[in-house]
């Protein structure tokens, strides 16, 4: 660990930043200004060195997804007409019948997908956003790892989305079987953008600045 | 020196309100959380209400997955199965429809639907697959809202709601009477029968019906019930007839009813009807004491009134009025000294008289007492060709007896009565099947060819072919006999005898006789006339007798046949016997001996034997005239005589009760003799009806 605080500390101090170089890029089109430009004069965009609504926009979508999260695990996901006989299936209660039926590997699926993931990337984005000031402990690189798989993981994690999708799709046989997706697809597919907007929404270089600020 | 420089300006960035950095983004988690929460209070808003229903069993209802419905249409789920404290009963949980709940008081009723096959169809069979559900039942109107409820066993009879009338029905025999088994009115199904149960207190069985509007309104106090369960038949004088509402009627049973009489009163819903086992009880129950407006009235009989029992109906031109509610006996004070009499309680409705409604005792004695003055009588009379039962029948015989409606008397306002007579009609049909049937028509015609052959076997022999020949040789000897000389003298003792005669009669005429003699033959005139108008309907009578004398006859045919074929056998026997085959031989000789006879007289004197006899015939004649004396005082015994049989005529006059008496049994065995005649004349027509029946 000693070794590793050594490494991070020697790099970021050895390490020259546009901000430390008094130079900001347009985030347009690229041109290179110097710091304090108000505006770019090449595309006319705002210049900023760092995203003051950064944060913000993170909160905001992480909430929302988290919002959408509550309705996605409350109400049915699937709704399944065999013989005119309706199941409403949540995704919890699905996952623990299908446990119960012996599907383990599937079961382990859903419940990885629809819910360690999901509930993952509420933890990693709001830790993340939480100790964007004060690193503490945690590295910048592991920080940075963190988001990376945050970001990567956000587009696999529509697979409940696309089972109930297709499902739906082919299950159509009136009256002998029928599935239909319930209120929490919509629900869950939401909280999934909007997490994933939340992990976008996130500035990446402000997750060293606690580093930079250590220095100056 | 230093150029000034201008000291930094601290310029503070302009200060940005909070607000402004805030970013637009927040918008989306506001809106997702009002969207959430718009969600919540709206799931929350339209949770159903919990109800709790009961049942014996819950057989199939499985927690979040059977449905509640409501003619058919969901409106809520089971939500959890659990057991009343004492495990006795299933209590069913389930979450109802907001919209639907207001409905839900303590009228509704909930059934599980399954699978059942039953007399009157397969029903629910969709829940062979879907597994069942339960199935509500309430009326249309917003009552005071219940949430717990006992499930019953099945649908109820009818859906809660629907306009009709619950009525109450009471059975003797509840095997017939299954639930739902339909309700007929002229053979229109327009209402069910729920559960028959029986009842604590009593052995009946009770079992409620409900009849759709608008034919509730038929029901009233007039109404009843009956059986048509199962199938019906009847052989009567229609001939045999089976009849069944239908095969469902036929395998669930059922009921019927109809208005016995009209203008009944309405009844309100929960009356209680009785259920009797046919039509024909049905309407016999009409005066079953359970009607306060009917009036009774006494007749007495002066006749057996065996098979006049109590219920058997009172009729009136062929209309029920009413029924004999008891039989008893009374003593009636008549010239003879005290005299039992059997004496019918009728009671009679007033509504069946076609008298207004309300109309009170008085009417009704009213109505009755006018009616006797124009000759109303009560009588027995048969209800049908195959009977022995009796009813009582009030007729109009204008030409009866005239009585009065004895309106006070006691111990109820008697009704006149007539003799009927009644022809034990089943005997005398019966008799006449059986004979017919046993009719030895073969046996007549074997009979009949013997005969014919012993006949012609007789007729073919010599001795009597011989015999015309004798017979011709006999009457040449008498025509000997008359040309005899002393024959040819006959004539004239015969003329002096008759002298004589003649002689006694003037004796007789002389003394008076004669003139006697016409006096009794006028008093005799006398009286035949009084007899011919005390009878004038004495020709049509005899008319009528002999007709009945024929029909009779007709019956008698048995007793012809039988004697025909006695005489028949018996002319076989004669003419089978040796004797008669001998006959012609004996005659023969016989017609000899004759000869000889004859001979005889003419020689013998036969002829001075028989002027003799003359002289003896002269003696009696002076004998007779000497009686003849005597014969005024015979004559003035006769005039006496006669004239008390006058005097006992004149008591048989016109009007008198005995030839009323007469009148009406010759009415009445002229009508008997008129229900013969169409039976007979119906055997004729359709000889087949005697087996068939119709």
């Amino acid at each position: 660990m000693q070794v590793h605080d050594m490494e991070n500390a020697r790099r970021t101090q050895t390490l020259l930043t546009a901000r430390r170089a008094g130079l900001l890029g347009c985030r347009r089109c690229g041109a290179v200004h110097a710091a304090g430009t108000a505006g770019c004069r090449r595309c006319g965009s705002a210049l900023a060195s760092r995203d003051a609504t950064s944060l913000q926009r993170v909160w905001a979508w992480w909430l929302a997804g988290l919002l959408a999260y509550i309705p996605a695990n409350i109400y049915p996901m699937l709704l399944t007409s065999t013989f005119g006989n309706t199941l409403e299936n949540t995704i919890i209660g699905g996952a623990i019948e299908l446990f119960q039926h012996g599907s383990y590997f599937v079961a382990g699926v859903v419940i990885f997908a629809s819910v360690m993931i999901p509930i993952g990337k509420f933890i990693a984005i709001g830790y993340l956003a939480l100790t964007i000031d004060h690193p503490g402990t945690a590295r910048g690189l592991e920080r940075q790892h963190l988001y990376e798989v945050v970001e990567f993981i956000g587009r696999w994690s529509m697979i409940d989305v696309f089972v109930v999708a297709i499902l739906a799709a082919l299950v159509q046989l009136d009256f002998v079987a029928t599935i239909n997706p319930g209120i929490a697809a919509v629900c869950f597919a939401l909280s999934v953008a909007f997490t994933m907007i939340s992990a976008q929404s996130f500035d990446p270089k402000s997750l060293w600045d606690a580093y930079e600020a250590d220095d100056t | 020196m230093t150029d000034p420089t201008p000291a930094d300006l601290d310029i503070a960035p302009p200060r940005r309100a909070f607000w402004r950095n805030l970013s637009f983004v927040w918008v989306v988690p506001v809106l997702a959380l009002m969207v959430s929460l718009g969600l919540a209070w709206q799931t929350y808003a339209d949770r159903g209400v919990l109800i709790e229903i009961t049942f014996n069993s819950a057989q199939g209802v499985t927690p979040k997955e059977t449905t509640l419905r409501y003619r058919d249409v969901s409106i809520g789920q089971v939500e959890d199965v659990t057991f009343s404290p004492d495990l006795s009963k299933v209590v069913v949980q389930a979450r109802v429809d907001k919209n639907v709940a207001p409905f839900l008081d303590q009228e509704a009723t909930f059934w599980i639907v399954s699978p059942q096959v039953s007399a009157r169809g397969i029903t629910g069979l969709s829940t062979v697959l879907s597994g069942v559900y339960i199935e509500g039942a309430w009326d249309q109107e917003v009552g005071v809202p219940a949430t717990r409820f006992v499930g019953s066993d099945g649908p109820p009879l009818v859906q809660p709601g629907r306009p009709g009338k619950r009525i109450t029905l009471l059975a003797e025999d509840g095997r017939l009477l299954s639930e739902g088994a339909p309700v007929y009115f002229h053979g229109v199904r327009i209402g069910r029968l729920e559960q028959p149960r029986l009842v604590v207190s009593s052995d009946a069985v009770v079992v409620d019906a409900f009849i759709e509007a608008p034919h509730d309104r038929r029901l009233n106090t007039a109404t009843r019930f009956w059986d048509t369960s199962g199938f019906d038949v009847s052989f009567s004088s229609a001939g045999l007839s089976v009849e069944f509402e239908s095969i469902s009627a036929l395998v669930a049973g059922g009921v019927k009813f109809d208005s016995v009489y009209e203008g009944g009163t309405p009844v309100k819903p929960g009356h209680v009807f009785t259920v009797y086992a046919d039509e024909a009880e049905a309407r016999r129950s009409l005066f079953a004491g359970t009607n306060e407006a009917a009036v009774e009235v006494g007749a007495a009989f002066g006749e057996s009134v065996t098979g006049l029992e109590p219920g058997a109906t009172v009729r009136l031109n062929g209309l029920n009025v009413g029924e004999v509610v008891a039989i008893q006996a009374n003593i009636e004070e008549t010239e003879f000294g005290p005299e039992l009499r059997p004496l019918a309680r009728l009671s009679i409705l007033p509504e069946s008289l076609g008298l207004p409604r309300g109309a009170d005792r008085d009417d009704v004695l009213d109505f009755l007492e006018a009616a006797v003055a124009k000759g109303l009588r009560a009588r027995l009379a048969t209800t049908s060709l195959f009977s022995s039962a009796l009813v009582v029948e009030l007729v109009e015989l204008p030409d009866a007896d005239p009585a009065t409606f004895q309106r006070d008397s006691e111990p109820l306002p008697l009704v006149p009565s007539v003799t009927s007579d009644l022809p034990d009609f089943t005997a005398t049909a019966q008799g006449v099947l059986e004979r017919i049937n046993e009719l030895p028509i073969e046996d007549l015609i074997e009979q009949a060819t013997a005969v014919m052959a012993s006949a012609e076997a007789l007729l073919r022999r010599d001795s009597t072919v011989a015999l015309p020949d004798n017979v011709s040789a006999l009457l040449t000897d008498t025509r000997a006999l008359i040309n005899a000389p002393s024959t040819q003298a006959l004539p004239g003792e015969l003329r002096d005898t008759i002298a004589e005669l003649r002689a006694v009669v003037t004796d007789l005429r002389q003394g008076g006789a004669t003139e006697r003699l016409i006096s009794t033959l006028e008093q005799a005139d006398r009286i035949a006339a009084n007899l011919a108008t005390a009878s004038d309907g004495v020709p049509e009578l005899i008319e009528e007798l002999r007709a009945v004398a024929e029909k009779a006859n007709a019956l008698q045919a048995e007793e012809l046949v039988t004697a025909a074929r006695q005489l028949l056998e018996s002319a076989d026997a004669v003419v089978d016997s040796d004797a008669t085959r001998a006959l012609p031989a004996s005659l023969n000789a016989a017609l000899d001996e004759v000869r000889g006879a004859l001979a005889d007289l003419r020689e013998g004197g036969a002829v001075e034997n028989a002027n003799a006899t003359m002289a003896s015939a002269r003696d009696a004649a002076d004998a007779v005239a000497r009686a003849s004396k005597s014969l005024p005082e015979l004559s003035a015994r006769l005039d006496r005589l006669i004239a008390q049989s006058e005097g006992l005529l004149a008591t048989y006059g016109a009007r008198s009760s005995f030839n009323d008496e007469t009148l009406s049994a010759l009415r009445e065995i002229r009508d008997a003799a008129r229900a013969v005649s169409q039976l007979a004349r119906s055997i004729e027509r359709n000889p087949n009806s005697l087996l068939i029946g119709r």
